[in-house]
């Protein structure tokens, strides 16, 4: 069955042949013009100021991108790197171009999206009205269809162009892409070439009828016509989780994929089957279960996997990501020439980017070192705090202590949490007194003293 | 040897202040001795220039360094830098030795390097004994110390096209300190690194080391404001090792070309301790290191030390005070290699606040890279490794059940390079099958090289913790 959007498509240009001679035409077109006109009522632009930790202090800094409204109530999608957590300050430009604040509902950098919600009570105050945005099917797009983004490139509100679906399962895994955070390791994405600029971030990607298809998301710096966005199936149902629970839990095994590309004959494998498994984090659940680099994946709860090519790897991790934490994952694996059947517990997935703060007075801003950095970068565990920002002359910088260091104990308090470092900090100061700060900087281990 | 350079380094600014300040009148006043040049003329039998040739897998390099005879024997000691020790001493072949302003050299055996002070040794063959004089000829029972301000002079070489054409060098020193070795620094360059220094009455000194860095400013049209520069000499150098010091290394000729047997206690990465945490720790005048790592079923280990120990006393001595603090580490290191294997040596550290007395038993080292089994494969376009101790520890893994071996050598444009294997990369499987031992995965690389009809191989190589396939196209 032909999608709707070309039905609709080419009934427009039957009624430019036959013009007025049919009513159907008419009002096709006029249901079309009427569903963009409700889009274009329902896309916002949107500043944000926000507080980074990066110089050792907290600094202020500001930003613009888009996003469109999807409920009544003044729900609005944007990408998870327009708004994060780090926002103080959001404030919405309405098609009306009446500006209201709002507040984060929840974010998830792995799909680069973020829901925010309009201020009721200043809406209802004020009497604010707008529209909202229709879902469309984004697994019915096909290749070569007109799409249209929406949104504020440069700070240009209200722009609007005009591309096709170039591809519809491109794949993009990218571990700092979003703000330092993961992404795109459970979707692919839409590429479109209707121009995607800065600004046009969090904006929908719409058909012609206005109903969103995507959420546009970058761009290659560059070059030209090579935009992506994130298909609306997968933002509609992010939305209804950050919604309902203000995050996303997923499970998470342990696993880095590979593309089998053309490796199949060597392995000995039967046609379209088996994922390679490119590296298993240390200490992971999958480790701990002894599934090593090298080894084929054929089935995941017996079900069969086929990862040939890099597009088909988000739908398994997608599989896995998808299970509730905790649950219990059984693997048919091909190591070498034998083929077992393993069984693991799945962990909840987390970032490696660990939350952030900035001790002003001894003029060092820390991120927490999360799990998943530690078996990353071969830490013994999760204790301490990565210095990711010191400021000159202040304590920190005259005790020796540089951008990278990990704090890992404090007045030979090890530092489990942010809030043992906080409560440290709030004794310093009450009571400024030299300080004795253990830090691993590489692999050596240094003691450094912090003066008042 | 790194930590001294940069030691050394650290001083730079200081031997400058020295040599800005108004130098004292030259004291050599007695005209009843040698001149200089006739002292200087006769002591040219005690240095020489080493070539050797390295083969690597893809080419062969000659390299000359210059050398001082020790003894009687013909036996002559190369600074540490003379040698690289990322190759094997099978790769270091056709040893020469060139007597200065001679053209052509004699056959010369490699002996070895000694792994406390570094230095490496070389001996001459007998054709040339007759023309060669034992620097220890010139050095008084008592070995002389150079003095502040006294005036020394040694002996730097050309180079090969210049047929190693000796010449003088002489100054006056300006600064001993101990890195933690006793040190004499001088106003200016007084011998090619390796080569002798002597005083005055041509009593033998000290030998140069490698020369240090010295703070430049420079400036230039568009760089008005000045570019910081650090120039080092490595032709000649002002920076000598005292005789005292020297001339008990002189006896510690290898039995055997790695220098074993080797001391090893197994600490990784230690740390000075700065003064400010020191004064914080209570354990001012006096240096100090933390111990960032105890590394597996090493002495360290086994004694019961742990990461974070602050190391403050070896064998009930307290470790002196050293400016600047980097020098306690090569102290520490120093303190361990001038034992054998089976020694004692008693720790004292802190731990949290407590003082702990911790006994150890030096062990022999693990293999060493350039001691672990390679081969090349020409075919395969790489070199296969043993996977040694080091690896281990470089890679934050366990020696103990590790297998593999390590892409040592890719040929640069060859199939493996071409297909994505590079220097360093862990292999664990070839061609889907695990390979545990060196011997396993050379049988196996050697089978394939072997076989004309093969296109292809695959290898599974660990990269930083990562894992991947690697599909190397032959032919």
């Amino acid at each position: 069955m032909p999608p709707t959007g070309r039905i609709l498509r080419w009934l427009g240009v039957a009624m430019t042949a036959f013009a007025l001679l049919t009513g159907l035409a008419t009002s096709a077109h006029a249901e079309m013009s009427r569903g963009f006109r409700r889009l274009m009522d329902a896309v916002v632009r949107i500043d944000v100021r926000e507080v980074a930790y990066e110089a050792g202090t907290q600094q202020y800094s500001y930003s613009i991108g888009s996003g469109v409204i999807i409920s009544k109530d003044g729900l609005i999608l944007t990408n998870a790197h327009v708004v994060s957590p780090r926002a103080i300050e959001i404030s919405v430009t309405l098609a009306s171009l009446e500006r209201v604040s709002a507040h984060l509902v929840g974010w998830d950098h792995w799909t680069d999206l973020a829901v925010l919600k309009l201020d009721a009570a200043e809406v209802a105050r004020r009497k604010l009205t707008f529209a909202h945005a229709r879902f469309g099917d984004s697994d019915r797009l096909y290749v070569g269809e007109d799409v249209y983004a929406v949104g504020t490139p440069h700070g240009l509100s209200r722009t609007v162009t005009r591309g096709i679906i170039s591809n519809k399962d491109r794949y993009f895994q990218d571990n700092y892409a979003v703000r330092g955070y993961e992404t795109g390791a459970f979707n692919t994405w839409l590429q479109t070439d209707a121009a995607i600029n800065p600004g046009n971030s969090g904006g929908p990607l719409v058909l012609s009828n206005g109903e969103v298809i995507g959420i546009n998301s970058r761009g290659y710096i560059g070059a030209d016509n090579l935009g992506f966005a994130i298909p609306g199936n997968v933002a509609k149902a992010v939305a209804q989780g950050l919604v309902a629970h203000g995050r996303i839990t997923r499970s998470y095994a342990g696993l880095v994929f590979g593309a089998l590309q053309d490796l199949e004959r060597f392995y000995d494998l039967s046609v379209n089957t088996g994922v390679l498994v490119n590296s298993v984090d240390v200490g992971s659940p999958a480790a701990k279960a002894g599934v090593r680099g090298g080894d084929i994946v054929l089935a995941i709860d017996g079900v069969k996997v086929d990862g040939r090519f890099p597009e088909q790897l988000p739908p398994i991790q997608a599989r896995i990501a998808a299970l509730p934490v905790g649950s219990t994952l059984t693997l048919r694996v091909k190591h070498g020439n034998e083929i077992r059947t393993v069984s693991l517990v799945t962990e909840r997935l987390e970032s490696r980017v660990g939350e952030e703060y900035a001790f002003v007075k001894w003029g060092v801003s820390v991120r927490k070192v999360s799990r998943t950095y530690a078996r990353e970068n071969q830490l013994p565990n999760d204790v301490g705090m990565l210095v990711i920002g010191i400021q000159p002359g202040f304590p920190a910088d005259v005790a020796g202590l540089a951008r990278g260091d990990i704090i890992t104990s404090i007045d030979q308090k090890p530092i489990t949490t942010l809030a043992v470092a906080k409560s440290l900090y709030a004794g310093y100061e009450r009571k400024p007194a030299p300080t004795l700060v253990e830090a691993r900087r590489d692999r050596t281990v240094s003691l450094y003293v912090m003066k008042p | 040897m790194k930590a001294p350079f940069r030691a050394l380094l650290f001083l730079a600014p200081l031997m400058l202040a020295f040599a800005a300040s108004p130098a004292a009148a030259a004291s050599d006043t007695s005209s009843s001795s040698p001149s200089v040049a006739a002292l200087w003329k006769e002591r040219t039998a005690c240095v020489v220039a080493v070539e050797y040739t390295v083969k690597t897998e893809v080419d062969r390099r000659e390299v000359v360094s210059y050398g001082t005879v020790v003894d009687h024997q013909g036996t002559i000691v190369l600074p540490p830098m003379a040698i690289n020790l990322r190759f094997a001493p099978n790769q270091l072949t056709a040893f020469k030795v060139f007597l200065p302003g001679d053209a052509v050299g004699a056959p010369a055996t490699y002996l070895g390097l000694d792994p406390m002070s570094g230095w490496h040794f070389v001996r001459a063959g007998a054709s040339q004994l007759s023309r060669l004089r034992p620097v220890t000829d010139f050095s008084p029972t008592k070995p002389a110390e150079p003095g502040l301000d006294e005036h020394v002079w040694g002996i730097a070489l050309r180079g090969k096209d210049e047929d190693f054409l000796p010449y003088l060098l002489s100054s006056h020193v300006s600064l001993i300190n101990n890195l933690p070795q006793p040190t004499a620094i001088a106003q200016q360059e007084v011998a090619s690194p390796g080569l002798p220094v002597f005083n005055r009455a041509g009593d033998f000194v000290g030998i140069a080391l490698s020369s240090f860095g010295q703070s430049f400013v420079e400036f230039s049209r568009n760089e008005r404001s000045g570019l910081p520069l650090m120039l080092v000499n490595v032709e000649e150098s002002s920076a000598f090792l005292v005789a005292s010091e020297c001339l008990p290394q002189f006896l510690r000729i290898p039995t055997n070309v790695f220098g074993r047997p080797i001391a090893w206690l197994g600490t990784y990465g230690l740390e000075p301790v700065d003064p400010d945490v020191a004064r914080f720790l209570h354990i001012d005048n006096q240096s100090a290191a933390v111990v960032s790592e105890v590394l597996e079923n090493s002495p360290a280990q086994k004694a019961g030390l742990q990461s974070r120990d602050i190391i403050v006393a070896i064998n009930g001595k307290t470790l002196p005070r050293f400016r600047p603090d980097r020098v306690v580490t090569s102290y520490i290191e120093r303190e361990v290699d001038r034992h054998r294997p089976g020694d004692s040596l008693e720790l004292t550290v802190l731990r949290n606040g407590q003082r702990l007395e911790l006994k150890t038993t030096l062990a022999d080292a693990p293999t060493l890279e350039r001691e672990a089994p390679r081969r090349y494969f020409e075919r395969l376009g790489f070199t296969a490794r043993a996977f040694v101790f080091s690896d281990a520890v470089a890679r934050r893994t366990s020696f103990a059940n590790a297998t593999g071996v390590i892409a040592h050598f890719v040929k640069p444009d060859g199939p493996a390079a071409i297909a994505g294997l590079q220097t360093g990369d862990w292999i664990k499987e070839i061609d889907g099958v695990e390979v545990k031992t060196y011997q396993e995965a050379v049988d196996r690389l050697a089978a394939i090289e072997a076989d004309p009809a093969r296109t292809e191989y695959v290898l599974l190589v660990a990269r930083n913790g990562d894992t991947s396939i690697i599909r190397v196209k032959l032919k």
